[in-house]
This record gives C-alpha cells, sequence and structure tokens, in this order.
C-alpha cells in the first residue's frame, strides 16, 4: 500500500530524513517510535504534503501512485489520512459544514456521488454514537475552543467519517491524560479493519498499550535503525532509546 | 481655496435649478443654504483629513445628470429575483431614487406605524417633515449631505409612534435601473422612533444591470427613550456604480441601536456614520463587513460621539480584499469631559488576498474623561498557511479551502442578520464574490 524508499528530506538547509525506507501493507497498523527531533513529524507532514519540506531524495509510492508528485488534496482523495498532533483552530467554519465539503471532495475526485444533507447527517450520527462523542461537536466550529483532549477527539471523527486507507496518527497521545488517551484509542480501535493501515508516531510506549501495533520502527537521526513486533516497544520502554545508540538529539 | 464641484452635480447648485423651487419657504432656505455651503466648502481633497485616503476625482469627473421623474415602468415580477427567499416586511421600493408605490407592499400598516415616500409626504403633510428634515444631520453639512440636501428628489419615510412595537421588519429596497446616460439619486430618508418603539429595518441598495450611476442617500434616524432598532444595511449596487451614504444618528435615553453594514457592490463606495447620544444609558453597535475587489475601493467612516455620560458602543468592522480592491476604515470615538463611565470598544480587522490589495486604517479613541472603558484594535494579515493546509490535507481544493476561511473570517457579521433567510442570502452573495477572485 506505502512504500517509501530511501527518503531524504530537508528543513531549510537542514536535511532531516537521511534515507528512509519503510513498508506498510493493507490493514497493518505500524508504530514510528523515536526520541525528539529524530524526524517523526517530518515524515508524517512530507508523506501528507505540508510545505516547507523539500524532499532531496528517495521515493513514496501509495497505492502504486507517486505521492511526492500531488498536492495534499489529491492525497486525501487517494486515501491518505493526517492525524494533525496540534489540531488547527478554524473560527467561523463549522465541523458539519466543513466535513461534508471535505467528504463530498473526497468522493467526487473518486467519481461516486455526493451525500445529500440528509444522508450525511445521517452517517454523522452514525460515527457519533460508534465514537461515543458529544453531537454538540457538529453545532460548533472546527477545533475552536476546543479542548486538548476535544481536538484529539475531532481528529478521529474526521477519520471515520473520511474512511482512509492509510491514517497517520502524529504523536496523537500527547498531550492526553489517561482517559482521554483511552478514549481516543477506542476509537482508533473501532476503525480498525482490514482494509485501513494505520502509521502510529509516538514518542511513549504508552499509547501502544491501547493500540496494539503489527510492527514497531525505531526512528534516530532520520533513518530506521530497527523494526520488529509490538515486544519492541515494551524493550524500549524498558531500556530507553540509548539502548539502540539512538540519544536525543541535542 | 473655493470651487464648485464637477459638472456631475453642477445642475444642483444653481440658483435658478430645478431643485430651487419646491413651494415650501422652510425647505427652499434650507436647500439655499446647502448650496451656498457647497459653494464655499468647494471640493475636499485628500489633504483634508476625513478624504486622505480616498480620491473625489473620478467621481466629480463624471456627467451626471439628475433622475428624472419618469423612470422605467418596472412591474413586481422585475422585482421578485431581487427579494429576500420568504421575507415578509412591509416593503418600501424606490426606483432610481424615487417613490415607487406599485412596487412598494405597505397595505395593512400596523397602528402607530407610518411609512411612505418622502416626496408625497412633503406635499401632503409637510409640518410633518418640518423639524426632522436636518433634524439630526444638522444644518452645517459636509458635501455630500449638503448637496443631498440641496437635491434631494425624495426617499423614505418611517415613522413610529410611542410604544409601538412592529414585528415585521420594513424593508427599504433602493433599486438603480441603467438609464441612457448616467444619472444621480439622492434619496433623502427620515426614520424616527418614538419613546419605547421597537422595530427592524431592512435597507437595500441593488441594482438591476452593471450600469454607471450614483446613489448619493443621506438617511436621519432618531431613537426617543428607550427605543429600539435593529438596522441591516446590505449594499449590492451595480459594479460601476458610486455609492454614497451618510447616516445621521441620535440616540436617546435607554435606546438601543444595532447597525450591521454589508458592502459588497460599487465602484466606489462612501459610507459616513455619524453617531451622538443625546440620552444616558443608551447602546450602539456599529458592525460591518466588506469585500473589495479588482477596480473597488470602500470607504467606512465613523464617527461616535460620547457626549453624555453610562453609554456603551462597539463598533466591529471586518474587510476581506483581494485583487487590486482598496478599503479605508476610519474610526472614531470621541468621550467628552464628562461623559464618564463611557464603554467603548472599536475593531477593524482586514484580510489581504493578495499582494495587490491595500487596506488603509485609522481608529482612533479620543478620551477627555478619565473613568471610562475603551480599546481598539486593529489587524490586516493573511490566510494563514496552518489553516489553508488543514482543510486541504482532508481533500477540499485550495480555492475552496480558501473561501471557507473567508467566509469563516466573515461569519462573525453574517450571523448578526436575520431573519434567517436574509443571513444566507447575503452570505451566498459573500461566496460567490469569493468564487469569481482571482486569488493568488
Amino acid at each position: 500500500m506505502l512504500s517509501v524508499k530511501g527518503l531524504k528530506a530537508n528543513v531549510g538547509d537542514k536535511e532531516i530524513l537521511k534515507g528512509l525506507d519503510l513498508e506498510i501493507g493493507r490493514g497493518e497498523v505500524h508504530a514510528i517510535m523515536g526520541p525528539n527531533g529524530s524526524g517523526k513529524s517530518t515524515l508524517a507532514h512530507v508523506l501528507s504534503g505540508r510545505e516547507g519540506y523539500t524532499v532531496t531524495g528517495g521515493s513514496v509510492t501509495f497505492e502504486g501512485q507517486d505521492l511526492l508528485d500531488l498536492e495534499p488534496e489529491a492525497r486525501a482523495h487517494l486515501g491518505l489520512f493526517l492525524a494533525f498532533q496540534y489540531p488547527v483552530e478554524l473560527p467561523g467554519v463549522n465541523n458539519t459544514y466543513f466535513l461534508k465539503a471535505a467528504l463530498n471532495a473526497i468522493r467526487k475526485a473518486r467519481g461516486e456521488p455526493e451525500l445529500d444533507a440528509v444522508s450525511f447527517l445521517r452517517l454523522m450520527k452514525e460515527k457519533l454514537k460508534v465514537l461515543h462523542l458529544d453531537d454538540s461537536l457538529l453545532k460548533r466550529p472546527v477545533n475552536f475552543g476546543f479542548s486538548g483532549g476535544e481536538k484529539k477527539r475531532n481528529e478521529i471523527f474526521q477519520m471515520a467519517i473520511l474512511e482512509p486507507k492509510l491514517a497517520i496518527l502524529d504523536e496523537t497521545d500527547s498531550g492526553l491524560d489517561i482517559d482521554a488517551l483511552r478514549i481516543v484509542a477506542d476509537g482508533v480501535n473501532a476503525l480498525r479493519s482490514p482494509e485501513r493501515s494505520v502509521i502510529l508516531v509516538t514518542h511513549y510506549q504508552r499509547l501502544l498499550d491501547y493500540i496494539q501495533p503489527d510492527y514497531v520502527h525505531v526512528l534516530a537521526k532520520g533513518q530506521i535503525i530497527r523494526s520488529g513486533g509490538k515486544d519492541l516497544a515494551l524493550e524500549l520502554e524498558d531500556k530507553g532509546y540509548g539502548w539502540l545508540g539512538a540519544e536525543e538529539a541535542a | 481655496m473655493k470651487a464648485t464641484p464637477g459638472n456631475g452635480f453642477a445642475p444642483w447648485l444653481a440658483d435658478d435649478g430645478p431643485a430651487a423651487d419646491t413651494g415650501l419657504a422652510w425647505l427652499d432656505s434650507r436647500r439655499a443654504q446647502a448650496r451656498a455651503q457647497v459653494r464655499d466648502q468647494g471640493i475636499p481633497t485628500t489633504k483634508q483629513e476625513a478624504w486622505r485616503y480616498t480620491s473625489l476625482t473620478r467621481l466629480l469627473e463624471q456627467g451626471f445628470t439628475p433622475t428624472a421623474k419618469a423612470t422605467t415602468p418596472l412591474e413586481p415580477r422585475d422585482l421578485e429575483p431581487l427579494l429576500v427567499p420568504g421575507l415578509e416586511a412591509y416593503r418600501v421600493v424606490l426606483v432610481n431614487g424615487r417613490f415607487a408605490p406599485g412596487l412598494s407592499d405597505l397595505q395593512h400598516l400596523p397602528a402607530g406605524l407610518r411609512v411612505g415616500g418622502l416626496a408625497q409626504i412633503l406635499k401632503s403633510d409637510p409640518d410633518a417633515l418640518k423639524d426632522r428634515l436636518n433634524g439630526v444631520a444638522g444644518e452645517t453639512q459636509p458635501l455630500f449631505a449638503a448637496l443631498n440636501t440641496a437635491g434631494l428628489d425624495d426617499g423614505v419615510v418611517v415613522l413610529l409612534e410611542r410604544g409601538a412595537q412592529v414585528e415585521r421588519p420594513i424593508e427599504l429596497i433602493h433599486l438603480s435601473v441603467g438609464m441612457d446616460e448616467p444619472r444621480v439619486a439622492q434619496p433623502r430618508h427620515i426614520v424616527a422612533l418614538e419613546a419605547g418603539a421597537q422595530a427592524s429595518l431592512i435597507e437595500r441598495y441593488l441594482s438591476l444591470g452593471e450600469a454607471l450611476y450614483c446613489t448619493n442617500s443621506v438617511l436621519e434616524l432618531s431613537l426617543g427613550r428607550d427605543a429600539v432598532l435593529k438596522h441591516q444595511r446590505i449594499q449590492t449596487e451595480s459594479a460601476n456604480a458610486f455609492h454614497i451614504a451618510g447616516l445621521y444618528l441620535s440616540l436617546g435615553a435607554g435606546s438601543r441601536y444595532q447597525c450591521i453594514n454589508v458592502g459588497l457592490g460599487a465602484s466606489w463606495a462612501r459610507t459616513d456614520l455619524n453617531v451622538r447620544f443625546t440620552g444616558e444609558h443608551a447602546e450602539c453597535d456599529l458592525q460591518g463587513l466588506y469585500l473589495a475587489g479588482d477596480r473597488q475601493l470602500m470607504d467606512f467612516h465613523l464617527d461616535v460621539d460620547h457626549r453624555l455620560p453610562n453609554c456603551s458602543s462597539r463598533e466591529n468592522f471586518k474587510g476581506i480584499l483581494y485583487g487590486k480592491g482598496r478599503a479605508v476604515f476610519d474610526g472614531r470615538v470621541y468621550v467628552a469631559k464628562d461623559a464618564q463611565r463611557t464603554d467603548a470598544a472599536m475593531s477593524n480587522r482586514n484580510l489581504l488576498l493578495s499582494e495587490g490589495a491595500e487596506v488603509d486604517t485609522k481608529p482612533q479613541l479620543e478620551i477627555n474623561a478619565d473613568d471610562v472603558k475603551c480599546s481598539h484594535g486593529t489587524t490586516v494579515g493573511q490566510i494563514e498557511p496552518e489553516q489553508l493546509f488543514y482543510l486541504r490535507s482532508r481533500g477540499i481544493s485550495a480555492p475552496l479551502a480558501r473561501r471557507m476561511l473567508c467566509l469563516g473570517f466573515a461569519g462573525e457579521i453574517l450571523d448578526c442578520l436575520t431573519p434567517e433567510a436574509l443571513r444566507d442570502q447575503v452570505a451566498e452573495q459573500v461566496g460567490s464574490r469569493l468564487e469569481q477572485a482571482p486569488i493568488d
């Protein structure tokens, strides 16, 4: 589904990703762990097409297409979704209106008919129920005035509506207390399916207690230095990143 | 230096001109006085503070002629597509500045409400207007108000008696229709709510076609003690029009006034809002939204005069500019020495969507009292790249994402509009304007 080969990327003049390889198959959940400054968020951003990064080498193919050539919206149309570490507030933009515009843009790009207001509302109610969310969420401006936990839940809610093929969760656990973390993790688990792959980008093993990954990769200094099963995360928890020679960046 | 305005307004300035003899001595003398003022003042230049950012050259180069009495015969079905869907209102319509009874809907006015054409009332019941015409605007007037006084042809009169509460909005439609040559319409509107009266007024400036014309309107409004008025002003003139509006407001003790200004149309638009409190504990809330694109100027001047204690005012204007659009916001809040416990907050925020767009914003607080709560703020910014990326990462195209963010920015003002049908219509107009905007 996703194939990253020798990916190199800069922020300004600084090389952050230094030849990164990653293969993700359909329905798999991969955790990417690593110390601060290792390039975890850069990877998430480069995959989603955020400005400010220059790819200097390597390739990324998603569903057989060259991902790096595409605009962010075209990547979303293909089925890519980024749950932001810091979800952006959009004052004045209603959550329902926003999600309907997003879903219909994706459906249109795929040649599917757009959903009318009634069907869309039904879909939203259904997903709210699955995720145990309050429907006051629908009337509010996107993320505006939301608490940290509400913002993360809104990301998962968007993911539930847009039904991506590959979801990248960028430090979704950061800033959450244990209850909020459990709610978010339950949401992600509810959306796991043989058709949907997930990349969990995280600093801590904690999230992986709630969302069990199939694979764990350790990213350090812009490269994946170790890959393994979920036990690798426990080992890291025990021994720290230093164990792999992946010290915190200065 | 003394000068006469360009030939556009010359016909009204001759002492033997068409407007000189109305048959009412008091009106003739006010007109003569206004003509003298225009001649004495001359044309303001950009050296004068009130016109620093807005040049009158293009306006005064035009060869306007007065609106003829006979206008294009319009039928109610011509008006139909311009109406707010489902809006039930007492409707008074002017075509090219002249009251059009055939298009108006003034049947079954409730007790205590009088709505009619100014020219008609000047004929049938001039005493009802004698103290009101210039009653709020005063005898000494700036250029365009004086020109309006010198040349006023018609307008709308709304009088609401003591304690009368009108549920349905009163809708004032000023419709312009292209003529064979550019015309000037100078309507004078008089709105007066006596003590305890409550109403809602929707004032719309529209056009059929994209003709070049000029509207120079003056609205004098007075609220008696504890009167309440919601006033919504929607300006969607032709893209080639000149639009001038002077509002003179007198707010009595305990009265509450809200004015929502939406400026979308015209090639050159200037609005002056002059607020004077005439009693304590009055509240004034001025909201505004303007869009300016290529070859478009939107100029809002606010002058809020806190002369008495214990009054509050809000001034909240937002602008979206694109292409080579230009806007001016000049807001002045004056607090007199004795106006203690004044509560005033002014804000002007602008979103610039292109390199070529420009806004000159000048909020001013002039405070002479020591026990007041006053603030002002102004911002000029662009669409946040973070917000744009967030929307695009959800599959929304860049142009739609920009439009959504602009509408979100405008939403705070749009959401003040009532009923919902009016809000939706204006939001759609804003949306379609943004759709045509060449956003870099």
